[in-house]
């Protein structure tokens, strides 16, 4: 039995989600709470800056939640990058328990349904779930140097530039997200020890980075009373609950070729849907959103087709996060893929939906493919894993 | 679900492909426009130099060839040129300079010692031994041919 129901509510407190500048170009670019105009902010390498991305994502869902630091029971977390480096530096920030998690892309899934669980047996009261990943550090790692004039084929997908984070509580949210000043999120860590000489040059720098941060538009408040983006004035009717989910296997129907990881993830993807609506006695009909994670458009497609065979027919209202990330002219090919994807499209775009009342019961089933750099050259072929967990919104 | 073989077959025939005469096209023009400002850089040094031999205007061309592409690729603009030309930017000396430099602009980060100097051979590593060991063959057999 892969599919678990929780007994007690686990609440979703808040989310937050911090983006490149290609990112709040795309399609979900109105609901991101920061979008930064360029995509090392300040800092001096791509992996310094997806780590402060990630560090500032818990810290901006923290305040939202009306939390401190302190009353963060574990901090969650996985990204791509060698040994969770990112994760693990940005972890050294916060003075609470913290588990480094990998399931490459699907790795918000796994946050998800871990700390839920935890949370469901008591274990722990506030949990933060949080991914990141950043193209350039990504590129790097898994590909060929940026500057390098080679083409992406069309089975391409673009890493997500993106940090995000989730606050699962076993209290009720307020009604109201509490404001998160650009202070709040670039702000002297009283629990850094460094010295004199540091403090003073982190000081200066913190003006800079301010230039380089864009708090989304639905988040300003002035003369935007009332308005019904708004999200810091929106009185939220509803609030979001995990209720369960479906813990994900590893599938691998032999496909190497890894410039094509939608057709990788696809399978896995497939056995984790029907596996839920299988042990859960639930159809699609039930659900009035599906959302897979970074499969991309031909990924999507492959997905539609395996689960076609078993006699499902997917709505709609399906969506693929990563297919539809980015806009067509971004010229991306398939859609974003990476850890930060489907986190950044969750913490935005559906939660806002889920604490309106849009939504009443979705299913989010992020995908990830488990390669590493040397695996495809020593004739390996990739996995895929997908995780699925369940958000039902219910009325305060 | 459906069997390996099956899915392999599905995967293989409905994967979005690159289309090839946009990308023959593309490489080819841009390919021969490389070439052609080569040559054109060949005859104006024979123009100026006129005393020169034939093999040190090569060599002279293939130099600034080579700066150009590094220069290309510090600007930013090389990979830019790559992603719509392909194979038309790669193959020329200027493409070899482009898969020297990127690598040690990328590997700039981690210092001098263990990333520029140790990582700026990631990409063009396979090419320079190549080039080694054929040069190495053809001499060997040219030395017995003569």
């Amino acid at each position: 039995m892969r599919t678990i129901k929780l007994k007690r509510p686990v609440y979703i407190k808040s989310g937050f989600t911090i983006v490149g500048p290609k990112e709040g170009d795309g399609n979900f670019g109105d609901c991101y709470d920061i979008v930064l105009n360029d995509d090392i902010w300040c800092e001096k390498s791509y992996e310094k800056c997806e780590c402060k991305m990630h560090r500032d994502a818990i810290t901006g869902a923290i305040k939202k939640a009306g939390l401190q630091r302190e009353d963060i029971d574990i901090l969650m977390g996985g990204d791509l990058l060698n040994e969770l480096s990112p994760t693990s530096l940005a972890a050294r920030n916060f003075p609470t328990a913290f588990l480094g998690l990998y399931n490459a892309c699907s790795t918000f899934g796994e946050a998800m349904l871990v700390a839920s669980m935890l949370i469901d047996a008591g274990f722990a009261k506030n949990i933060t779930c949080s991914t990141s990943s950043h193209y350039s550090s990504a590129e790097r790692q898994y590909r060929f140097p940026l500057e390098l004039g080679n083409q992406r084929p069309p089975t391409a997908q673009w890493t997500v530039t993106g940090a995000g984070c989730t606050v699962l509580s076993s209290e009720m949210p307020s009604q109201m997200n509490e404001r998160v000043y650009e202070d709040d999120i670039i702000a002297i860590d009283e629990n850094m020890n460094i010295d004199e000489k540091t403090l003073e040059k982190y000081k200066k720098s913190i003006d800079k980075q301010k230039k380089v941060i864009n708090i989304s538009k639905s988040n300003i408040l002035d003369g935007n009373y009332g308005k019904e983006n708004n999200d810091y004035m929106r009185v939220n009717s509803h609030c979001a609950v995990v209720t369960g989910g479906t813990l994900g296997r590893v599938i691998d129907l032999g496909i190497d070729d890894e410039a094509n990881m939608g057709a990788a993830m696809a399978p896995a993807a497939c056995d984790t849907i029907l596996t839920h609506f299988k042990e859960s006695g639930l159809t699609p009909g039930d659900y009035d959103g599906i959302f897979t994670g970074d499969l991309g458009r031909f990924g999507r497609d492959t997905l539609k087709y395996l689960l076609s065979k078993e006699g499902i027919t997917l709505p709609g209202y399906y969506m693929d996060t990563g297919a539809s990330y980015y806009t067509p002219e971004q010229k991306t090919f398939q859609g974003g893929s990476g850890a930060g994807c489907v986190n950044t499209v969750f913490n935005s775009y559906i939660l806002k939906k889920l604490q309106r009342g849009e939504y009443k019961r979705i299913l989010v089933v992020p995908t990830g493919a488990l390669l590493n750099k040397d695996t495809p050259l020593q004739q390996e072929t990739i996995p895929g894993i997908a995780h699925a967990f369940t958000v039902e919104s219910k009325a305060f | 679900m459906l069997e390996r073989k099956e899915y392999q077959d599905y995967v293989s025939q409905n994967a979005p492909r690159s289309p090839m005469t946009r990308t023959l096209i593309a490489a080819f023009i841009v390919g021969g426009l490389i070439c052609c400002i080569g040559e054109g850089i060949g005859d104006i040094i024979k123009l100026i130099f006129k005393e020169m031999s034939d093999k040190d205007v090569a060599i002279w061309e293939s130099c600034i060839m080579i700066f150009l592409g590094s220069l290309f690729t510090a600007l930013g603009l090389y990979d830019k040129l790559g992603h719509y030309a392909g194979g038309g930017s790669i193959i020329p000396i200027t493409g070899f300079a482009n898969s020297v430099i990127s690598p040690a602009m990328e590997y700039n980060r981690e210092g001098v010692f263990y990333g520029i100097c140790a990582k700026m051979f990631t990409v063009a590593g396979p090419i320079i031994v190549f080039g080694v060991v054929a040069s190495f063959l053809v001499g060997f057999i040219g030395y017995f041919a003569m």
